[in-house]
């Protein structure tokens, strides 16, 4: 079976309408970094594409303490954003420029491992995310996003909206390894986001990409940073918590050992950026 | 299923096709357009033999759909040459041995014109940032750099009327 019809909605509303009248479900493209491989290769042969790129969901805007981002805004526009930088970076370490000339946001969310860099970012930021569907709309953390490999919390029937991040307090830092130094898979990458009181950590948010079935926070290693300082045997000892709590796995680019060896050693890099 | 009639630049000229749903633009250029400088290779999006600008964008036009250009304006190698001469750029590329096998050249060129059209003297660092998604199997990719610093030496001089 081939493609029968590929539906290109104007308008949020639009998409939600025929989504809800699929009965079968669609296969939701946007930028189709993710989608179009699949399909191309014959691995993915969906009868109906909805495409979200004329939507209308391509913005990012400051709403109050909260930049909001659209599902469709590309990577590329968020290189370009000065608002927040570790968004920036971590825009910037997703493919090279094409890629992410059509790669999105919310596209992101559904990027097999070790894929999902931008997505570690997000996490490290408490953002939230906003679906949409026929019914209306519902908000959730993007640390309650992911239930597992490839699986999430969405309902059939809705679609991504936004993504609203929350202007960050405190010092952020963002540290992706590969093997190469830019188009790459990541062996690990790390989004931190620290806030202090009195030279002592008052708040963490560690992410971490590549070592897990999904974008992961590592909730120990946060529990133990909150009230010390950055010296370096609290930053070796930190590594050791993360290496602990994450799960790598191995892929072409690295083994399981090598990954998990890794996030002490990027962490400390992360940590070292923030202490500077 | 449902043919659509889809309208779109391309090297300036205007144009109307029938597609199928979902068809890629690598695939309308090469197939039904005949505009064959623009390569197949990976379908991946990982090589970047296929690119072509989008409203002065590089896009890997493997993981494009047609339906997705109506309107725009699309550039392929074949628009950059001048009624049979050479771009400044493609110049560059043929003089300082940028090609070998010639495969990823159209790629590297477009991707080359989109750097210089946004930043007309990048330094190696920024050529090299923007080339990472193109592949090059044969020249060690230094000669492609040189090409690139050459072609932006060329087209600054030829901006000044010299």
């Amino acid at each position: 079976m081939s493609i029968q019809e590929y539906f290109r909605p104007q308008s949020i509303e639009e998409a939600t309408r025929l989504l809800a009248d699929q009965a079968q479900g669609s296969l939701i493209l946007a930028g189709g970094t993710l989608a179009m491989p699949l399909i191309n290769d014959g691995i993915s042969m969906p009868e109906m594409v909805l495409g979200l790129k004329d939507s209308g969901l391509n913005y990012i805007k400051d709403q109050d303490k909260y930049l909001v981002i659209g599902a469709t805004a590309t990577l590329s526009q968020m290189a370009s954003q000065t608002k927040i930088s570790m968004l920036s970076e971590a825009a910037l370490a997703v493919g090279g420029w094409a890629i992410r000339n059509m790669a999105t946001v919310g596209g992101n969310f559904f990027a097999p491992p070790p894929g999902g860099d931008f997505t570690a970012a997000l996490l490290a930021l408490d953002a939230e995310i906003t679906f949409v569907s026929s019914q209306g709309e519902r908000t959730i953390a993007v640390k309650d996003f992911f239930t597992g490999f490839l699986t999430n919390s969405m309902a059939p029937g809705e679609i991504i909206k936004e993504v609203r991040v929350p202007f960050p307090e405190g010092k952020t830092a963002f540290t992706k390894y590969g093997r190469r130094h830019a188009n790459t898979p990541s062996i690990v990458a790390i989004a931190a986001n620290l806030g202090y009181q009195s030279e002592k950590v008052s708040k963490a948010r560690i992410a971490l990409n590549a070592v897990g079935p999904y974008p992961l926070r590592a909730v120990m290693t946060e529990d133990y940073l909150l009230g010390k300082s950055l010296t370096e045997q609290v930053i070796q000892e930190a590594g050791e918590i993360a290496a602990g709590e994450c799960s790598p796995f191995t892929d072409a680019i690295a083994s399981e050992w090598y990954r998990r060896k890794m996030v002490p050693v990027i962490l400390g890099r992360t940590l070292e950026q923030i202490g500077d | 299923m449902s043919v659509r009639i889809v309208n779109f630049t391309l090297n300036g000229r205007n144009i109307d096709v029938m597609v199928k749903p979902l068809t890629t633009l690598q695939k309308l250029l090469r197939e039904h357009l005949n505009y064959t400088a623009t390569k197949t290779g990976c379908k991946q999006g990982s090589c970047g033999s296929c690119t072509v600008l989008v409203n002065g964008e590089p896009m890997v036009s493997c993981l494009l759909p047609v339906e997705d250009i109506v309107g725009k304006n699309v550039l392929t190698l074949e628009g950059l040459s001048d009624n049979g001469d050479l771009h400044p750029i493609q110049e560059s590329f043929f003089e300082l041995f940028a090609v070998q096998c010639g495969y990823c050249t159209p790629g590297m060129i477009m991707v080359s014109k989109a750097l210089l059209d946004h930043n007309p003297d990048p330094n190696r660092d920024e050529i090299l940032d923007a080339l990472t998604g193109n592949y090059c199997r044969c020249t060690g990719y230094e000669p492609i750099i040189r090409a690139v610093e050459e072609s932006a030496r060329r087209l600054n001089l030829a901006g000044e009327g010299v």
